[in-house]
């Protein structure tokens, strides 16, 4: 599926060796001089004071200031080795190497050939004096990252310019490849969507009951509680709103770009035909606004081998523009207009709450499942996408000759399945997504949106596309 | 298939019979069972130590062998349950009882084929057979094959994974 020859090696031109910028160190010293006050305050502090004012007076305070002081130069001083060792560069055969370390070296080389993701980051403390990091990541094991911290903005996207280019096999100086914004959500519906989820309400109910009775057995002393317990949804409402904060989607030739964060702000590129699987939640309470969150599994992503975060295409957007993207990310796939086969009534029995919402349907292209009470969940896998596919059945099941149809794709917050079909019909089910797969696996590539008709053939585009190389180049996930 | 309704159809073999795992495997994880169950059976004894609790002590015997045998017996039903196919595109893998799972993976998905034995499975003779695709839910484990049946396996999967590798 790569565009153009296949053996389009990156271009091979050596560079100097670079550092990062010369802020890097004091920045870091920052960072580190915070965690050891941390740790100090935490661990020490009583012996700190204490000695302090065992010398007494003036002298302790000049003790305690020059105490300060010497760990300040010495931190400073290492930051600043590590920073003077720390370079990047190019290399002749086209790899991106970083070498670091002042007592343990550390030379990493990345082949741009299997380049998976090049991105820019903000974390606050570079924010602060306007530095990025820019996270670099190739097709591999655990540990096939480099993450260069700090740059400045211009260079920063300089750099990951360059790194795609150099992937894609243009000259070094193709400069950034263009983006046109899509989306951005607003940040007063990202607050409604968020205070209107699910859990968010669930939570909120369990605090009020636990306040309730909190109250109604320790009197006014259990109002303390309500101000703390109350907290705890709005602490994981707030995280959210800080991870999702002015979220925008943008086109781009190498990818649809997804720009999101108010402390941190982080970007992501989703490159094409990297998209494993979507989901389409919708929560009870934003069925009324007609608006839907949208996630995806995509190989090798940032984030998404560690599976710490979901990794999010639109937070919250109404049902129209959802279904605009999501025909981006899997051409013309529109999932509200297919026409699903609802579980058996019998299937009620076992699951009379989200009986209304199972459903299954496929066509050409893609598999779609819904399940769910609450949220309402549509997942839509592509049948080339399929990994391997699964029938269980529990004895409440069997009991009712229901079965469960699973069809795995790669690591993510996505999960397609098929809640109690009727068993034979799971099996079949299961069998006929195997066919599908291996025919749409045959019949080539599917899902390049990026090349779809009437669009430009883009540059920075063959950034590690799967598919036609040698599996060994192209497998993200362990 | 196509008319395939009944309770079982959904774990039916294809065409042919399934391929069962080695009865030695039984014997491996009664083996395991029998030490942790040796294991509660001392902090029995030494409930029966003290005096006033000898009673309880004499009813947790009894209700420690009831265990084990409701054990051993699971054992040999749950091992009876593994079986595997091999077909011209896919390996198929079933197990369990109550909950009972098919898990059907295309060669050209796979991307490592895994043995495994531990020092007893060594002794017994027995090796466990895992395929792993881009999907970590991917569950296909083969456990209580004989050594050569594993490596056998393995080298046929390998062989057809490359064949037919489609990449992601």
């Amino acid at each position: 599926m790569s565009i153009g020859p296949r053996d389009s090696r990156p271009t091979a031109a050596p560079t100097s060796r670079r550092r990062t910028h010369p802020l890097t160190p004091v920045i870091n010293s920052v960072r580190d001089l915070g965690i050891l006050l941390g740790v100090a305050v935490v661990f020490f502090n009583d012996g700190l004071l204490q000695l302090a004012g065992d010398v007494g007076g003036i002298l302790g305070v000049l003790l305690l200031v020059g105490g300060v002081g010497a760990v300040l130069v010495v931190v400073l001083a290492v930051n600043y080795r590590v920073w003077l060792r720390t370079e990047y560069f190019f290399d002749e055969s086209g790899d991106f190497g970083l070498d670091s370390g002042i007592l343990q070296r550390n030379e990493r080389r990345l082949s741009l050939s299997r380049l998976q993701t090049a991105d820019i980051n903000r974390p606050l403390l570079g924010r602060v004096v306007g530095l990025s990091q820019v996270r670099v990541e190739v097709a591999g094991g655990g540990d096939s990252r480099v993450v260069l911290a700090y740059l400045s903005d211009a260079d920063a996207h300089a750099l990951r310019a360059e790194i795609v280019a150099r992937a894609a096999g243009l000259a070094p100086d193709a400069g950034e490849a263009p983006e046109v914004v899509l989306v951005t959500v607003p940040t007063g519906d990202l607050v409604v969507s968020l205070l209107l989820r699910s859990e968010t309400l669930i939570l909120f109910l369990v605090t009020i009951l636990v306040v309730f009775s909190v109250t109604a057995q320790e009197g006014p002393a259990g109002l303390m509680l309500v101000l703390l317990s109350g907290g705890v949804p709005l602490l994981a409402v707030f995280a959210q709103f800080n991870r999702f904060f002015g979220f925008t989607v943008a086109d781009s030739p190498d990818g649809l770009r997804l720009r999101h964060g108010l402390a941190n702000v982080q970007s992501q590129t989703v490159p094409p035909g990297r998209v494993q699987a979507i989901e389409i939640a919708e929560p009870l309470l934003w069925r009324r606004k007609g608006w839907v969150r949208v996630s995806l599994n995509v190989a090798g992503l940032q984030g998404q081998q560690d599976g710490q975060q979901e990794q999010m295409l639109l937070p919250v957007a109404p049902h129209a523009v959802a279904r605009e993207i999501i025909g981006r990310v899997m051409t013309g796939v529109d999932p509200g207009t297919m026409n699903l086969v609802p579980a058996p009534p019998r299937a009620r029995r076992r699951a009379w709450l989200q009986f209304a919402n199972l459903g299954v349907g496929h066509d050409d292209r893609v598999l779609v499942t819904s399940r769910g009470f609450l949220t309402r969940r549509v997942a839509v896998i592509p049948h080339a996408r399929t990994q391997s596919v699964g029938v269980t059945q529990g004895p409440w099941q069997r009991s009712l000759g229901l079965a469960s149809v699973r069809v795995d794709s790669t690591p993510g917050p996505v999960t397609v399945v098929a809640l109690h079909r009727s068993a034979g019909e799971a099996r079949q089910i299961a069998e006929q997504q195997l066919h599908r797969a291996a025919r749409a696996r045959a019949s080539g590539p599917a899902e390049r949106w990026m090349i779809a008709p009437g669009r430009p053939q883009p540059g920075g585009s063959s950034t590690g596309t799967p598919g036609g190389a040698p599996p060994a180049e192209e497998e993200p996930d362990p | 298939m196509a008319a395939a309704q009944s309770v079982d159809d959904a774990f039916a073999p294809p065409g042919e019979p399934w391929h069962p795992v080695s009865p030695r495997l039984a014997t491996a994880r009664r083996i395991t069972m029998m030490l942790v169950m040796l294991l509660v059976l001392l902090v029995v004894g030494l409930v029966a130590l003290v005096d006033e609790a000898r009673p309880l002590a004499g009813v947790l015997v009894v209700v420690w062998m009831v265990v084990v045998v409701w054990m051993w017996w699971l054992i040999g039903r749950r091992v009876r349950s593994f079986g595997y196919a091999e077909r011209a595109d896919d390996l198929l893998v079933t197990s369990g009882i109550m909950f009972r799972r098919l898990v059907i993976v295309p060669y050209g998905r796979m991307q490592l084929v895994d043995i495994t034995a531990g020092p007893l499975d060594r002794q017994l003779g027995v090796a466990t057979v895992q395929l792993h695709t881009a999907a970590a839910s991917t569950d296909a484990t083969i456990p209580g094959l004989p050594p050569a049946e594993a490596a056998g396996l393995r080298d046929r999967l390998a062989a057809r994974g490359e064949q037919r590798s489609a990449g992601l």
